[in-house]
């Protein structure tokens, strides 16, 4: 990124307190069904707040919320300290970076960006600077008279960003905004908007299927699950200590396994009896889910000594190169096969049909409430790829 | 088929690629380019005695001078006048119906309103102007529904008026004008509105900054759909303008039919086509010089950089 000058940064006093926007048991329904269901969440000033879910889950009718598109049945949105109910999306001081961008094709570049300040009634004097310096920001200064629709992908997110940015909101918005980049450049994007971020102390939320933009960028993240956030914390938080086995399992990889609660951190599963040092957070005799990850797993030729603790014998069904890490998948006589994932230079030489005992620290093992409820198995993984978007053909920028 | 041996010649008979355009070309000869041709043929002519139609042995231009007497100049003010009220109220009227249809209505239900545009446009349009003739009679019932309500202190009297040929073409002419509205306004988009919206414009800037400058290619296929074909009406102004020939496309009719003066018809024509060309052009440059300083308001060139 170039440096330019921080301005963007208004230091107003009304903009002095803590809370950039604040939801309060909101909910949104579509035909009796709630999209939203009992909402609360309070982002910080300059915090970039993930809301991470599947399709949905309500995260990105939360975001319109805020924007202003929909409009909750009950509950209140503040934005800076106020009220936002029934105010309209263009009095308010929040601005979005829509999902496929959204430039205005009769418009140039510059004309894009100068848009919001335009309807400010910015002096035009002050108009060109910002954009100048917006679209400085975004390393697009020189395309600043192109045609919007001459644009890569890649360039028409920056100068969708540019366009957000330059109005100085009190939250930026974004939608999905890398869902149709391709890997690569969706990976520089997300150093860059975090860089950014972190620059202008502009709170960002940011919606995202995706738990691994999620995973690198946030401050805090919010995991949703039809409507209601599951958990909100940070990313270390939310990978070592999930609140539930929805949460377990929708941030990084997961083997679940079921049993029932034997007592003393013991737990009886069609693998054996498993231990977590964790609380099961159930009585004795209840069911459980246990969950452990793969890169906790320990795999060896040789049955482990010394101990037998969470040790279970298997045989290999399956060996994948994934680069720094080699995957392997131990068939342990139930049901599901675990899946074990090695650093390559401390992966064991072990083929498909070889006999393999995994062994994990009972500390690694967390153990959830089995959930009558919502007993629908979380997702082990999130798929990385989505399926492509029509604007693909990227171009590398620079 | 027999196995082709990988050295036998390829035999392939090579169509020229133009060869897919030439049924067009052929109808648009035969069907516009011919008929044109032989009308302004024909308007150089004379016509020749009682009971003969054209001739054109002797070539002049007086066809041309008595085309544009003062009479005739009189209807083709007239013909001006309801042509350009009548687009003017075609697209009035037909804007907000078809902003309405493309944006406002539910999506599952914009169908059914393309269709109920469409279908009284499938109707016969002779019955359809034949029904405003009853409407608008002074012994109608609109007529005594209006002085039984006090509206009016005596009996309607539109019928056989200008005012009664415009409400005819407006109503004729009015799916032309709101269907490729329509279809610019749905092709606007939702995202690029809300993108407006959230950037500190309200409705109605959104509307002229961002909904009508995108839609400016239906707005303009709408205008030249309506203008042109109205300008040359005939059955609408027969039917609803009386014997009285507010229109030229009246004007032409009766020269071909009933003065069987071909060569006067045809001259009257070729007027009628060049002055609703040199309308068309005028009206065009009218827009691009309005548009000017609106356009220069809004744009914003930096300096470029190194």
């Amino acid at each position: 990124m170039t440096t330019a000058p921080d301005t963007t940064r208004a230091p107003s006093p009304e903009r002095e307190q803590d809370e950039a926007v604040v939801l309060s048991r909101v909910s949104k329904l579509y035909g009796g069904l709630a999209a939203v269901d009992d909402l609360s969440l309070t982002v910080h000033r300059g915090e970039f707040l993930s809301l991470l879910g599947p399709s949905g889950c309500g995260k990105t009718t939360t975001l319109r919320m805020i924007a202003g598109f929909e409009h909750p049945d009950t509950g209140d949105i503040l934005v800076d300290g106020v009220s936002v109910l029934g105010v309209p999306p263009h009095r308010r001081h929040v601005n979005t970076v829509f999902q496929a961008y959204a430039l205005f094709p009769h418009m140039s570049v510059a004309e894009n960006v100068a848009y919001g300040l335009e309807q400010a009634r910015t002096p035009k004097a002050e108009l060109r600077e910002r954009v100048a310096e917006a679209l400085e920001m975004v390393r697009m200064r020189s395309f600043a008279n192109r045609a919007s629709t001459q644009l890569s992908g890649g360039q028409q997110q920056r100068v969708a960003l540019a366009r957000a940015l330059v109005n100085r909101p009190s939250v930026l918005l974004l939608d999905e905004p890398l869902g149709a980049l391709d890997r690569q450049l969706r990976e520089e994007m997300q150093v860059e908007l975090k860089l950014l971020q972190s620059r202008l102390g502009i709170s960002f939320v940011f919606v995202t299927h995706d738990q691994g933009e999620a995973l690198s960028m946030s401050d805090r993240i919010a995991i949703m699950r039809e409507g209601r956030i599951e958990q909100l914390a940070d990313a270390d938080t939310i990978y070592s200590s999930p609140a539930s086995a929805y949460v377990a399992g929708f941030v990084g990889q997961q083997n679940f396994v079921d049993g029932v609660d034997a007592g003393g951190g013991a737990v009886d599963t069609p693998l054996g009896r498993l231990r977590t040092t964790r609380g099961t957070g159930v009585g004795v005799g209840e069911r459980v889910r246990v969950a452990v990850r793969p890169e906790f797993i320990d795999l060896s030729a040789e049955e482990p000594v010394g101990t037998s603790e969470n040790v279970v014998r298997g045989t290999v069904i399956g060996v994948a190169h994934q680069g720094e890490t080699r995957q392997f998948l131990v068939e342990t006589g139930s049901d599901a096969a675990l899946l074990v994932r090695r650093p390559t230079p401390l992966a064991p030489a072990l083929r498909v049909g070889d006999t393999a005992w995994c062994r994990w620290s009972a500390e690694q093992v967390h153990a959830f409430p089995h959930d009558p409820e919502r007993s629908a198995a979380p997702p082990t993984a999130v798929p990385d790829e989505q399926p492509s978007r029509p604007h693909q053909g990227e171009e590398h920028p620079r | 088929m027999p196995e082709a041996s990988p050295h036998a010649p390829a035999v392939r008979l090579r169509v020229p690629r133009f060869a897919l355009a030439l049924p067009a070309w052929a109808w648009l000869v035969s069907f516009f380019v011919v008929p044109i041709a032989t009308i302004v043929w024909f308007s150089f002519g004379y016509k020749p005695g009682l009971f003969g139609t054209h001739a054109n042995d002797v070539l002049s231009l007086d066809r041309y001078r008595e085309a544009l007497s003062p009479t005739f100049f009189t209807t083709f003010q007239n013909t001006l006048w309801v042509g350009l009220a009548g687009t003017g109220l075609c697209l009035l009227i037909g804007m907000p119906t078809a902003y309405w249809m493309a944006v406002k209505a539910p999506p599952n239900r914009r169908g059914l309103l393309v269709a109920l545009v469409m279908v009284p446009y499938w109707t016969n349009f002779l019955v359809r102007t034949i029904g405003w003739q009853v409407i608008l009679a002074p012994q109608g019932w609109f007529s005594e529904l209006l002085q039984a309500l006090h509206l009016t202190g005596g009996p309607l009297e539109i019928l056989y008026t200008r005012t009664a040929v415009l409400i005819g073409v407006v109503y004729n002419y009015l799916p032309l004008m709101i269907l490729p509205l329509f279809v610019a306004f749905d092709r606007v988009g939702g995202p690029l509105r809300e993108a407006s919206k959230d950037l500190g414009a309200g409705r109605w800037r959104t509307f002229t900054r961002v909904t009508l400058p995108l839609a400016r290619p239906g707005v303009i296929a709408g205008t030249v759909l309506v203008f042109i074909p109205l300008m040359g009406d005939y059955v609408t102004a027969t039917v609803l303008g009386g014997a009285r020939g507010n229109m030229v496309g009246q004007l032409v009719a009766s020269q071909f039919q009933t003065a069987q003066n071909w060569a006067l018809g045809s001259a009257m024509a070729v007027v009628l086509i060049l002055v609703i060309a040199a309308t068309v052009a005028v009206i065009a440059a009218l827009a691009w010089v309005v548009s000017v300083p609106i356009r220069a308001r809004h744009r914003l060139v930096l300096e470029e950089v190194a």
